[in-house]
């Protein structure tokens, strides 16, 4: 019977409006966790898949040992797509020339990531599409003029004869780094075994590529493991894009600054949740006179509850499910070739977000509710139902639990806690301390100014409480708004328009007296040429450098030892590079390295160090006179060396350089790979079209999550201003009956909005430039600067957005006449 | 019963049998709301007993004494509390659908057309005068077909005539019905049209003669 009774109530209370911003503040907190979930992780997945084409997999399992037919059984058995590869350097010998090349071997499923194109043609712009096939062996350009063949030729690898079958267009998985290395040549794995190159000891690089679902990976990589030695290793991408560190800060600052949205979406609920409880206290007692017990009572309210959350829910997963949608078309719209994932996270994120929210923050009020005794009923007017110790507690519980469940790390939970903590202590003192202040110009209601003092006073506790709400409403919403400003600019700012995307590796002395005219004759701009010589470092001090077995054996801290760096000499500290120990070269420098801090923290180099360099069969010394610091988001050749002119400046150097050519120009690329067929030309538009497309994602979720905060500021004031009606309407109904006009009363209510607003902008503006300062030093790395626009944008913003959305909401309550009030306040 | 060092009602002893009406009369604060709070089981006395159809109201928990209220009490109340969100129909089927009855709409539908109103059955209390809201109230009191019916001032904030109308159906329905009667007044007309006045002072029966023997019985009897 109850159930008719709580349907029936329940049915009546929507429509009556009362528990409807329960419900939107539920909404919002699920939606805004399902759709910021789900597009960062769709941001991600795209992110990973494009770097899959960089790997031409998913994952890639490296091996300096043969193919073990078990593990290639395993990944078949998981239902991985799989393809192997070997890449090896050997000598090619045509009729006339030999040439050291770097020659990959691929299984015709190659590659299951990106796309490869090969030319049966000299010509990178033309010529029939070919596919790997054996008997065939297929060039870099470069190579062919190196080689002096054609296409159609036969040149020798170990003991066979391979056709040249035409040049390599694009090569997903061809190495990115500027500096090139040997040319490349590209041939089917079956060729090798007759080759006769694979020999005990032979340097080859096994690799195992593999493609399929993440949950199908994670497995295999789970049972594969017993067949792993020391010899086999996953590769992982590369950590030090320029869009990974990009991606991760925003993806931490999403998740955070959409969190406290949520926080302030669950404390509007809870104001709502209260008020909802303060207005049925009567109806319980009714209900209970009349012969319900608690337990009737409770099962009554506790199904409102439910009903509420469910709707919430199921909305909130649905609407965020077609954000969702929204977000991966347009992920689609920029990134080509994207493969949505489905993943259950944001979905079981959304649902536990709702439940803890609607939990800790309103099942507390509605349980008191139930407590109401009878006698309540010839009690007028009804107990108030302020916020108790407990609601406080478990409010508190749940925004830890959150803070918790969105960073995962109990370091930054506690943190943010503490830092949430102090803030609101802050501002509560402030507060109380600035309504006390008011009591002398508020004293007397002569005027509508007074009066709204006199308001604002009067409802302290509760003031205190909006107060807090509207500053961290209007904090988030101005911190956010500048971030992304400046997020944005630090972004753009490292792809600046005309940002080279070509950059020519391996040009020689003649070639770079060439490339100058080149450049102007086509107006482009080149950007520095620099210099590189191979060389190996093989002495710190008095410790001579051990040399490595095999490449595979090289672990992360001997990176830099036993194997070729590309050295420099410059007079000038490049600009991505900064001094962090030591001082640059001066003119009269001689025999000093610089060395990237990295790389001096992994060899244990200190200022002072001598290094000994072999360079083609001669050695160097140098001291270490500087260590840098080097930003390798930027798109500049960078070095982890650079040594004094004196030092290098004798010996055979090439030259890097690099060129903005506009897309509509890319002909130049091939005139110019024709004109100096030695030199290699590497283009990173791709990489750069990715920055640019994850740039956009990013700044479209930051806008997304600016208008959710929107939404939940709004609608803590919406539920503050709610909560305050009834005691409005008592206080109209007094000041209506004394005579006060309509005039009058609107000026009050608006100016007392208008008071509360500003004064909240202003807590928000200090809170968010000093919070800014700190991130424009701690993350940005940025000078301080202050923001002088927000010092007006946020006391006003806050005045003109508290005053409208309280006037709006109260604009009826004023037209309504006396009469009609003291009924209504009469009839409680 | 005190709060704090408050006394509001002394030694009152009172037994009400069944069927009886009873006028408890006295000015504002002279503790006749908290003595029919007591009698209908909504509080309990800090010292002394209270008997409801021979239940020890006193000793019971809040959940046993809304079980006894469902099985004997109805209530009127001065400012009606009818619930808003609810229709006419649907505050007068409240009690008895709370106390499992299945012809609970029929039933109400019968007393609207008692009190008057099955024409406004769909109403909501906001939409309904005060006379007309008081009338849903009597009708919902009666719906259980209580054995006791407390009324607290349910003329008081209505105008004369249809404050006399409200008494009227009050009775009416109360003798149809055999209920025993307990009516909170401070208007003496109203008080006289009960078997019996109790006249209040001070948290005092004033006129001892109408009350049993304090000095034997210190317990109230109701029912």
């Amino acid at each position: 019977m109850w159930a008719s009774i709580a349907w029936r109530l329940f049915w009546r209370e929507l429509k009556r409006g009362e528990l409807w911003v329960i419900a939107f503040a539920l909404f919002l907190a699920v939606f805004s966790v399902v759709s910021l979930s789900g597009i960062t992780q769709g941001v991600k997945v795209a992110l990973e898949q494009r770097s899959a084409q960089f790997i031409a997999a998913d994952r890639v399992l490296g091996s300096s040992q043969p193919f073990n037919p078990e593990i290639i059984a395993l990944a078949s058995a998981q239902q991985l797509q799989v393809a192997q590869q070997m890449q090896f350097d050997s000598m090619l010998f045509s009729a006339e020339q030999m040439q050291l090349a770097t020659i990959k071997a691929v299984s015709p499923s190659y590659p299951l990531r990106g796309e490869l194109i090969l030319h049966r043609s000299a010509s990178l712009t033309e010529g029939e599409r070919a596919q790997i096939t054996p008997g065939d062996i297929w060039f870099e350009p470069r190579l062919l003029d190196l080689l002096g063949v054609v296409v159609g030729d036969t040149i020798e690898l170990g003991s066979i004869a391979l056709r040249v079958g035409g040049v390599i267009v694009n090569e997903p998985d061809a190495p990115l780094s500027v500096f090139g290395g040997s040319p490349r040549a590209l041939m089917h794995i079956d060729d090798v075994m007759t080759s006769g190159i694979v020999q005990p000891g032979s340097r080859i690089s096994y690799r195992y590529l593999l493609a399929g679902s993440t949950v199908q990976l994670d497995s295999f990589a789970e049972a594969v493991k017993p067949l792993l030695t020391v010899h086999q290793r996953w590769r992982n991408r590369d950590q030090q894009s320029a869009i990974g560190g990009a991606l991760d800060r925003a993806e931490r600052f999403l998740l955070l600054a959409g969190l406290l949205g949520i926080v302030l979406a669950a404390c509007a609920a809870a104001v709502a949740a209260n008020r909802y409880s303060q207005r049925h206290v009567q109806a319980v007692a009714i209900i209970k006179a009349l012969g319900a017990n608690t337990a009737t009572v409770r099962r009554i309210y506790v199904s409102h509850l439910t009903l509420v959350v469910l709707f919430s829910l199921v909305v909130g997963l649905l609407a965020g499910q077609v954000v969702l949608w929204l977000a991966e078309a347009a992920i689609l719209h920029y990134v080509g070739d994207f493969r949505p994932e489905f993943s259950l996270r944001p979905l079981w994120l959304g649902s536990l977000t709702c439940l803890l929210c609607a939990g800790l923050f309103a099942v507390r009020p509605l349980w008191r509710l139930t407590r109401t005794p009878a006698i309540e009923v010839l009690k007028q007017p009804a107990v108030v139902m302020s916020f108790d110790r407990w609601q406080l507690i478990t409010g508190g519980i749940a925004v830890f639990a959150l803070m918790w469940l969105f960073s995962g790390e109990w370091l930054i939970s506690i943190g943010l806690f503490l830092v949430c903590g102090i803030f609101i202590a802050l501002l509560l003192s402030i507060a109380a301390i600035l309504v006390k202040a008011a009591k002398p110009v508020a004293a007397g209601q002569s005027s509508a100014g007074k009066l709204a003092l006199a308001n604002l006073r009067r409802r302290l506790w509760a003031n205190s409480f909006q107060l807090i709400t509207f500053s961290l409403a209007l904090f988030l919403a101005l911190l956010l708004y500048f971030v992304r400003a400046e997020l944005i600019g630090q972004w753009q700012q490292q792809i600046p328009e005309g940002a080279p995307n070509h950059f020519l590796v391996n040009v020689n002395e003649t070639q770079r007296t060439e490339l100058a005219e080149f450049a102007k004759t086509h107006q482009l701009q080149p950007e520095p040429f620099y210099p590189v010589v191979r060389g190996r470092l093989v002495q710190v001090n008095e410790n001579v450098m051990r040399e490595e077995a095999t490449k595979e054996d090289r672990t992360e801290q001997q990176t830099g030892i036993g194997r070729e760096l590309n050295l420099t000499w410059l007079d000038t500290l490049p600009s991505a590079n900064k001094v962090q120990a030591g001082q640059w070269f001066t003119a009269q420098s001689t025999g000093e390295v610089s060395v990237e801090a990295e790389l001096a923290t992994r060899l244990g180099l200190t200022l002072g160090d001598s290094l000994r360099f072999s360079i083609g069969g001669q050695e160097v010394m140098a001291v270490v006179s500087s260590i840098r610091e080097v930003d390798w988001n930027s798109l500049q050749p960078n070095f982890y060396m650079i040594l004094s002119p004196d030092v290098l400046q004798s010996f055979p150097a090439t030259y890097i350089t690099a060129f903005y050519i506009d897309p509509s120009r890319y002909q130049l690329v091939n005139q110019l790979a024709r004109q100096m067929p030695t030199v290699t030309v590497l283009s990173v538009e791709a990489i750069i079209s990715q920055v640019q497309s994850i740039i956009s994602q990013v700044t479209l979720a930051l806008s997304f999550i600016l208008v959710i905060i929107g939404l939940a500021a709004a609608l803590v004031l919406v539920a503050q201003v709610q909560a305050t009606i009834e005691q409005r309407e008592q206080e109209l109904a007094i000041l209506r009956t004394l005579g006060a006009r309509y005039a009058f009363l609107r000026n009050a209510l608006i100016l007392e909005f208008t008071f509360l607003g500003a004064l909240a902008g202003l807590f928000a503006t200090v809170l968010a430039e000093v919070l800014l300062l700190t991130l424009q030093q701690r993350l940005f790395d940025l000078p301080f600067s202050f923001h002088y626009t927000l010092w007006w944008l946020g006391p006003v913003s806050g005045a003109l957005l508290v005053s409208l959305l309280g006037w709006w909401q109260l604009r009826q309550l004023l037209r309504v006449p006396g009469a009609v009030l003291i009924r209504r306040v009469l009839q409680g | 019963m005190s709060e704090g060092s408050l006394t509001i009602l002394h030694d009152i002893s009172l037994t009400i049998n069944q069927g009886e009406t009873v006028a408890i009369v006295g000015a504002s604060g002279s503790g006749k709301s908290t003595l029919l709070s007591l009698l209908a089981g909504l509080d309990i006395p800090s010292a002394g007993e209270v008997f409801l159809a021979g239940h020890p109201l006193h000793s019971l928990s809040e959940d046993a004494r809304a079980g006894i209220r469902a099985q004997y009490v109805g209530f009127v109340f001065q400012s009606f509390l009818l619930l808003p969100s609810l229709t006419a129909l649907e505050n007068i089927t409240l009690p008895a659908e709370l106390a499992g009855d299945k012809n609970a709409k029929q039933r109400a539908i019968a007393l609207l057309k008692q009190v008057g109103l099955e024409a406004r059955h769909d109403f909501y209390p906001a939409q309904l005068s005060g006379g007309e809201q008081q009338r849903v109230a009597i009708a919902r009191a009666f719906i259980t077909q209580p054995a006791i019916l407390f009324a607290d001032e349910p003329s008081a904030n209505l105008d004369a005539n249809t404050g006399q109308k409200i008494e009227d159906l009050l009775f009416d329905l109360n003798q149809q019905q055999g209920t025993t009667l307990v009516l909170v007044t401070h208007s003496e007309d109203l008080a006289r049209r009960c078997q019996r006045q109790l006249k209040m002072q001070a948290g005092r029966f004033v006129d001892a003669s109408a009350t049993d023997d304090v000095s034997q019985q210190e317990q109230t009897h109701v029912g």
